[in-house]
């Protein structure tokens, strides 16, 4: 590797170039939002905006909202439920699945375990968990976490299951130090298999919540969308639609994607060697 | 010699050399031509009582009709036997065709007096006519490489025959001329790719020698230009003024932005050869922008967007292909001097202060005779410095539309 004798001005704007052209790289998605939403748009001029808002209803009735309304305070109240019961589920499941996979009759056992949870659908836990905590934070946290917890768990299983035992005999010949094989050999390959399994609990997170808002809780998101449903304002509903939708999709692509990128650029590193 | 034997000369015998000479003559010398008589009008100095559809009508029409129609039969008919190893047109046809485009252009002009059906029949014989020379030998070719410039230009004709149709039957024919305009943007798009592929790859050899990555006009950006303009334009056309129309005009900016991605290869972009096709780009993704937020509410008219499409992106296009071909067949090669990012530059602010006129800040008469002195100051600092390309003999012996040697 090269990269060690690259002065850090070069790197810095290497690294700029880099951010730039991935967030130009996106125009493309964005020529097809604007697609999506010529199709709303057209979709809501034949059924009337009583049915469905037009994009721009939508998008003026959030600005209101945001500007005058109590929506930072809901989303707030979404988001911190949302990410209590996600960094639970990120910790628990993590760390069982990585205990998981170092044996094989520990993956054996857990496997219908998890498959039992994944089954289970998470309108079943809300309700067991209304049962348990009431209405309170407790059960959109709960439902969050057991909702979160096995797609975490996989992901953390299957990494330690598949490390190369090949590798690790490598590094054992060599005498490596625990610290650098957990950190070179190891965490790479774990990551690789844990991050994506955290991203797709991170969307199952911020979907569940709202659910569960909905149905048990009188502040937050959920609960917002329940008043502008039973109020039957559908502008106000697309509204929090799009706030919803649109938080996922900058914390996906602004923030975990361009993560993701970063770990797993070994593995373009390794294939590219390969050939 | 004396001048004028010289110009005699040249008129007589080495215009008609290459098929490109005689068209880019026209459309340079029309562009000044015409916007200087639109500028008059505009300022109230003369008026134009014969024709048909008043003078918006006349002066939209000519950009797209006559301008630019005439650049495109000069760039196909030198393209065409390019492509496919046909034999260029000889100096009589190119004579008659040349005929047939002044003719479309008097018709027009005396529409009032020949009646509608006259005119129209005198001005859309030259796109059949160019159809009918270009066509054939772009189907022949195996593989059908360049079959897109097929359906483009009975796209061009159909509009045509569409605002022909408009005008004679009392209907809208702008409607017709902004389909007309979406044609010709995806006409660009067609265009600069074929020409970027081999113009960027000689800049970045230049730059780097073989180790480079070549640049690559990747066909799914591109496709998903065209499609997205495309959409626009149909929208429009169907449905003049829906929002709907605005959020395509948007996906159509954001696909020509994505198509800028092509386009960054590092430092070779601040190459004129480079950097003028990638400016149309840009004045293309802005345009339908500002096309996008007209629709969907924002102050400026829809003709703001749709100038910075046509004094810019198709300005700039038809000028950038004109000095890249006009110096590649002419043999006097890429023309490195320093007229033409001064000519380009000029066409670039004079698309910006027409796109702000009349809604922002400064006052709509001053932009529009400021946007119009400075393109004709662009077309102008062409006809100047480019005439040798296309009034010229070759200065390398060799014949007709040959390009130069390679260099090495």
């Amino acid at each position: 590797m090269t990269s060690s004798i690259v002065s850090p001005h070069r790197r810095l704007v290497e690294a700029a170039a880099a951010t730039g052209r991935y967030l130009w790289g996106g125009m493309g998605s964005l020529a097809g939002l604007a697609l999506f939403l010529a199709l709303w748009e057209a979709t809501a001029q034949q059924l009337g905006s009583l049915i469905l808002p037009t994009p721009r209803e939508a998008f003026a009735t959030l600005a209101q909202m945001l500007t005058h309304g109590s929506a930072w305070s809901d989303l707030a109240i979404s988001a911190r439920r949302a990410l209590a019961g996600y960094a639970l589920a990120v910790l628990a499941g993590s760390a069982l699945g990585l205990a998981a996979g170092a044996s094989i009759t520990a993956s054996l056992l857990s496997r219908p375990i998890v498959t039992l949870l994944i089954g289970t659908p998470p309108i079943a836990w809300l309700i067991l968990a209304l049962l348990w905590f009431g209405a309170g934070d407790g059960t959109p946290v709960f439902t969050v976490f057991i909702a979160c917890f096995p797609i975490v768990f996989i992901g953390a299983m299957q990494g330690t299951r598949t490390l190369d035992d090949r590798l690790r005999a490598v590094a054992q010949a060599f005498r490596l130090p625990l610290g650098m094989r957990l950190r070179d050999v190891y965490l790479p390959h774990v990551v690789s298999y844990l991050f994506p399994g955290w991203i797709t609990a991170l969307g199952t997170a911020w979907k569940v919540v709202v659910m569960a808002e909905l149905l048990s809780t009188s502040d937050g998101v959920g609960a917002a969308l329940a008043v502008s449903r039973s109020q039957l304002d559908t502008a106000a509903s697309m509204a929090w639609i799009v706030a919803l939708v649109s938080a996922l999709l900058a914390v996906e692509y602004l923030l975990l994607e361009p993560i993701k990128r970063r770990v797993e650029a070994w593995r373009e590193f390794a294939s590219s060697s390969e050939s | 010699m004396s001048t004028r034997e010289t110009l005699r000369r040249a008129l007589g015998q080495t215009l008609w050399i290459c098929p490109f000479r005689p068209f880019f003559l026209l459309a340079a010398t029309y562009a000044v031509l015409t916007m200087s008589v639109w500028a008059a009008l505009l300022a109230g100095f003369i008026s134009l009582p014969g024709v048909a559809g008043g003078p918006f009508v006349w002066h939209a029409h000519e950009m797209l009709f006559g301008f630019a129609m005439a650049a495109i039969i000069g760039f196909l008919l030198t393209a065409v036997p390019e492509f496919t190893g046909v034999t260029p047109l000889g100096r009589r046809p190119l004579m008659r065709l040349a005929t047939l485009w002044l003719v479309g252009r008097g018709a027009f002009l005396l529409s009032g007096v020949l009646g509608i059906w006259l005119a129209a029949i005198a001005d859309l014989a030259l796109l059949v006519a160019l159809i009918a020379i270009a066509a054939p030998p772009l189907w022949r070719q195996e593989p059908r490489r360049h079959v897109t410039f097929i359906t483009t230009l009975t796209a061009l004709a159909l509009t045509h025959a569409g605002f022909w149709w408009a005008l004679a039957t009392g209907g809208e024919p702008m409607r017709w001329l902004r389909l007309a305009l979406g044609v010709l943007m995806v006409l660009i798009v067609v265009a600069l790719s074929r020409i970027s592929m081999r113009i960027v790859n000689d800049v970045l050899f230049d730059r780097d020698g073989e180790a480079r990555t070549p640049y690559l006009a990747r066909p799914p950006r591109r496709n998903l230009a065209i499609a997205t303009i495309t959409a626009y334009s149909v929208g429009e056309f169907w449905q003049p003024g829906n929002a709907v129309n605005g959020w395509l005009a948007l996906a159509a900016a954001a696909a020509m932005a994505n198509l800028l991605n092509d386009w960054h290869i590092g430092r070779a972009l601040a190459r004129r050869w480079v950097l003028v096709p990638y400016a149309v780009y840009v004045c293309m993704a802005v345009g339908y922008a500002l096309i996008g937020a007209s629709l969907l509410g924002a102050a400026a008219p829809v003709s703001a967007g749709e100038h910075l499409l046509l004094a810019g992106a198709l300005g700039l296009a038809v000028m950038i292909v004109m000095t890249i071909a006009g110096g590649m067949h002419s043999g006097h090669g890429l023309d490195e001097r320093r007229w033409v990012p001064l000519a380009a530059a000029a066409l670039v602010a004079a698309a910006v202060v027409r796109t702000t006129g009349g809604w922002w800040a400064l006052p709509a008469a001053f932009t529009f005779s400021l946007a119009a002195a400075l393109w004709v100051i662009g077309w102008a600092i062409f006809l100047r410095f480019g005439m040798r390309t296309l009034l010229g003999a070759r200065p390398d012996g060799r014949e007709r539309c040959d390009e130069p040697p390679p260099r090495d």
